[in-house]
């Protein structure tokens, strides 16, 4: 099969039959985001991907530790006591964040360690304040994940609905399929041997995360400061839901699919393979799939784990 | 022991040093009462040496995690008054040498461990805290609350004829 | 008494004073000490004083606007830029939105006015600036970010209607649009503040105040470069759902949704790339050598966008003269939308040293000495720049010296740092201004000479040749 070659492992598989997806790209975030979209107007979807871009142009200027003028860059040298006003997103992101915080046990902590519980969030008043000194926050393991929410949400608004939006393809986010088919062709491989399938999904209305060892890369443990050890890959799936017209009238905050499995495919390098289960269990919908290291003695054989039942609007085959 | 006890000035000088260990705790004692969201499990994370694994679970463990922070901080800070005070000064003595042990088996300089805690200075299996336990031996040994502290007074007050 | 601190004590004698068996010198021995916990207690409490003290003033700064007197604002214009402004607004202490007006009712308008929601403003939406002016009681304020060609006629009758005004630049796409503004400020004696955030950017100023007025790094400043490219990228557009009706497009000046959309590009709505984004560092050009431009000269063209809907030009490459006490400064600028090569900076180059800066705070200000003009060691001492970071002496690979290169000088850096988004400070600024507490730092006949320099390049363009300015040209 033809395949984009990843460090996430992620793939879009193009088979024989290809459908019409447009493909615009951008760099961001230290990495390309993508649309693919189906759409009969190729100016239009041009311009529709471009102001998604932009959208996502402007919350890295807001989430970017990079920038020094950032809300994420102020919080971050706030002294003990010190207070400041953040934007709507950045607000939302920490929320996300520290709600993650709290369901894996601190094995995602967009602080690494460095006292996440200290920052009190007020989100009626979108003041975040730190209570003690030295608090960082790196917002590296769920920007991409929020980016590609809000701008399927954009997406949605210009009326694209037959399209799948990817931040460096660690955070892909399918919305509808392209005509007459169940879904976005997806495929898992192992990073370390792209060439090598470990599973091919149909996805439609789902957020996929991946988190791999990347060159060079490496997630942090919070609790050791040192390189996650142990896991090659983990992919977490939640299912996307569909904003009803009801919840969108009032004021509860739209569901961040991609964010969560952003946040969740890193914590899932670091939690225990029974944490994750229990996780996976108690939250219909939540899956994940872990590529553990390899057995020293066992020759070649890449097991990959499964975990959490069947969502809608989605169907694999394990190769 | 009471008996074959040093000249006056080295134990003008060991009550010095006993007031500056004590001050030393007291503040390490009220600084993590006072702040608002102190917790050792930082600290305990960072673990390394041979017992890493223990003090890594004590941070994993939100009661014990607890209880270690509660006798953390209010033991430093009994500890701190009573060496300033002289006041049963060897117990106190006894709790500061046990806390500086627990302190540098969390993080000892030992060649070939990897610090993760930035630290000051250059050390060689001896560092800061290897030298405020000698100090503190010193202390227990010498009973300078006898001399110059109320431990002088409470003696005098149960002595028996 | 002197002696060895002995332990066995003497049974209490007669005419001892002391507790029962302990005599007064066990008794004093034994508080000795006592003094060092009182000498804690008050050092401790010091400490707690400083630290609370420092945590006060690190808390009064966002959030706590008890203090600050509440100014009620209306945003007129709720596109691209009236959002950016928002988004600096929302993080001042002490505004309240009253109203929003902007004639995208279906999509920007609502945008805005939910994102103010969030925020616990409750402003009330208009279409119509007029209505707004009318029913709105209590309003202060209004902040104008709608298209060039609209700037004129809203800021003079806002500030008619007894409102401080900040306008986004350009200050009109017409010199008679920008004399009745400074008028109207005159008239009325409302602020009127024009958004070249730059003159509030910390960074910004410190260089002009201090770098340039005051130690004068540069010497004598002889030729300025300066630039903004941007990428290729398609036009914009709108989403199908919300597309306006025509005959609301066409009351508003709007041909067209497309026109709507891309103003900029038109002749009587916009100026182009070089009015959108050479505005603002042409701006900076005068500001640094307090003088206005004596010539311009300008070739442009539209050299790669669809004429049709691209009616000024995409490419423009200009040459200012100025006259300055120092002596005569040749400025080079200039725009393009095809390429982003080096982003936007301007380049300021004297006799003695040079200063490359940009409104980016990823890439801040750099300066460097020539090697053969006074050491800056005592700007260093004090903070001005930063000690140099030193250039590799670079390997010549064949033996001889090349003579033609020099060795790269020393680059130093500024340590202010902006922390808020980009637009803030000035609108802080304006706002600090409304307060009594400030002086604005571009009121309008000082954006009005960066007007009469900018406009003149497409007229410069047109003429294919060189254009003299006159000093009346820049007094109202």
């Amino acid at each position: 099969m033809d395949r984009e070659r990843t460090d996430s492992g992620v793939g879009i598989a193009a088979r024989g039959d290809r459908f019409d997806a447009r493909r615009f790209s951008h760099e961001a975030m230290a990495t390309v985001f993508e649309v693919h979209a189906v759409h009969p107007d190729e100016r239009y979807a041009a311009q529709a991907a471009q102001a998604a871009f932009e959208l996502v142009d402007r919350l890295e200027g807001e989430l970017s530790r990079f920038r020094p003028n950032s809300d994420i860059a102020r919080i971050n040298h706030l002294a003990a006591g010190g207070s400041t006003r953040v934007g709507a997103s950045t607000m939302e992101c920490l929320v996300i964040a520290r709600h993650m915080f709290d369901l894996t046990a601190g094995a995602f902590d967009v602080s690494i360690g460095s006292g996440l519980p200290s920052l009190e969030l007020n989100p009626e008043g979108f003041l975040v304040r730190a209570t003690a000194d030295g608090v960082q926050i790196d917002l590296g393991g769920i920007g991409k994940g929020y980016a590609v929410d809000r701008m399927a949400d954009l997406l949605g608004e210009w009326g694209l609905e037959r399209a799948l939006v990817h931040g460096g393809f660690s955070s892909v986010l399918a919305l509808e399929a392209p005509a007459g088919r169940d879904g976005w062709p997806l495929t898992l491989s192992d990073p370390a041997d792209p060439s090598r399938v470990l599973a091919a999904l149909t996805v439609r209305q789902m957020a996929l995360g991946a988190s791999g060892m990347r060159k060079g890369g490496h997630i942090v443990d919070p609790f050791t400061g040192e390189p996650a050890r142990g896991r090659r890959a983990a992919w977490v799936a939640v299912p996307r839901p569909t904003v009803s017209a009801s919840a969108a009238a009032t004021d509860a905050p739209p569901p961040r699919a991609a964010a969560v499995t952003d946040a969740l495919t890193t914590a899932f390098m670091l939690m225990s393979l029974e944490a994750i289960e229990a996780l996976c269990n108690r939250s219909p919908g939540l899956e994940a799939w872990m590529l553990p290291e390899p057995d020293a003695d066992l020759m070649g054989q890449v097991s990959l784990l499964h975990f959490g039942g069947n969502g809608p609007g989605y169907t694999s085959t394990s190769s | 022991m009471d008996e074959g006890k040093l000249s006056r000035w080295p134990m003008i000088a060991i009550t010095v040093l006993r007031v500056a260990v004590g001050w030393h705790f007291l503040y390490e004692g009220i600084a993590k009462l006072s702040s608002p969201s102190w917790s050792a499990a930082g600290y305990l994370k960072q673990a390394r040496g041979p017992f890493a694994e223990l003090f890594k679970w004590l941070a994993n463990n939100p009661n014990q995690l607890a209880n270690a922070d509660l006798i953390t901080m209010w033991g430093l800070t009994a500890v701190g008054v009573l060496l300033i005070l002289g006041l049963f000064t060897r117990l106190a003595s006894l709790g500061a040498i046990g806390f500086i042990l627990l302190f540098y088996l969390c993080n000892p300089p030992f060649v070939g461990y990897f610090y993760s805690i930035p630290t000051e200075g250059s050390y060689l299996i001896v560092n800061k805290n290897l030298v405020e336990l000698c100090a503190l031996l010193v202390i227990l040994v010498t009973g300078s609350g006898t001399f110059a502290g109320l431990d002088r007074i409470v003696h005098g007050l149960i002595r028996r004829r | 008494m002197a002696g060895d601190g002995e332990q066995d004590k003497k049974p209490a004698q007669a005419g001892n004073k002391g507790l029962g068996r302990l005599s007064r010198r066990d008794v004093l021995a034994g508080l000795s000490t006592v003094p060092a916990l009182g000498l804690f207690g008050y050092a401790w409490n010091q400490q707690h004083k400083y630290q609370q003290a420092k945590a006060d003033a690190a808390a009064a700064s966002p959030g706590a606007a008890a203090n600050v007197q509440e100014i009620n604002i209306a945003l007129l214009g709720a596109g691209a830029q009236g959002q950016v402004l928002t988004d600096s607004m929302l993080r001042i202490p002490g505004l309240r939105f009253r109203a929003v007006c902007d004639v995208w009712t279906e999509y920007n308008q609502k945008r805005v006015v939910n994102q103010l929601k969030k925020f616990n403003h409750s402003p009330n939406a208009y279409e119509d600036y007029r209505e707004m002016l009318d029913k709105e009681k209590e309003l202060d304020a209004v902040v104008i970010a709608t298209p060039d060609f609209w700037h004129s006629r809203h800021a003079v009758d806002c500030l008619k209607a007894g409102k401080h005004v900040y306008c986004e630049k350009e200050m009109s796409n017409r010199l008679e649009g920008a004399r009745a503004m400074v008028a109207a400020a005159r008239d009325t004696g409302k602020l009127l503040q024009i958004g070249h955030q730059r003159r509030s950017n910390p960074r910004y100023l410190h260089c002009y105040e201090k770098l340039l007025r005051e130690a004068k790094l540069l010497g004598r400043v002889v030729t300025i470069s300066g630039q903004w490219n941007r990428a290729l990228a398609p036009d914009l557009g709108a989403p199908d759902r919300y597309k306006i009706p025509e005959p609301r497009l066409k009351q508003y000046g709007f041909k067209d949704m497309h026109q709507f959309r891309n103003w900029r590009w038109y002749r009587g709505l916009g100026g182009g790339p070089i009015v959108d984004l050479g505005s603002h560092q042409i701006d900076i050009y005068g500001w640094f050598l307090g003088a206005n431009p004596t010539g311009v000269m300008a070739s442009g063209g539209t050299l790669y966008h669809d004429p049709a809907t691209h009616e000024w030009y995409d490419t423009a490459m200009v040459v200012y003269d100025f006259d300055t006490p120092a002596g005569p400064v040749k400025a080079f600028y200039q725009t393009q939308t095809t390429n982003g090569s080096q982003g936007y900076f301007e380049n300021f180059m004297g006799d003695q040293g040079t200063l490359l800066i940009s409104e980016s705070e990823v890439y801040g200000a750099k300066l460097y000495r020539d090697p053969n003009a006074p050491a800056w060691d005592t700007w260093v001492q004090q903070g001005y720049i930063t000690a140099p970071k030193l250039q590799e002496i670079k390997e010549k690979t064949e033996g001889v010296t090349d003579v033609r290169e020099s060795v790269s000088p020393d680059e130093h850096k500024v340590s202010i740092v902006l922390r808020d988004p980009y637009h803030q400070p000035h609108l802080q600024n304006f706002f600090d201004t409304v307060r009594g507490k400030g002086k604005l730092n571009c009121p309008a006949e000082v954006a009005y000479e960066s007007a009469v320099a900018v406009l003149k390049v497409n007229e410069a363009i047109e003429a294919k040749s060189r254009l003299a300015f006159r000093p009346e040209d820049f007094r109202i």
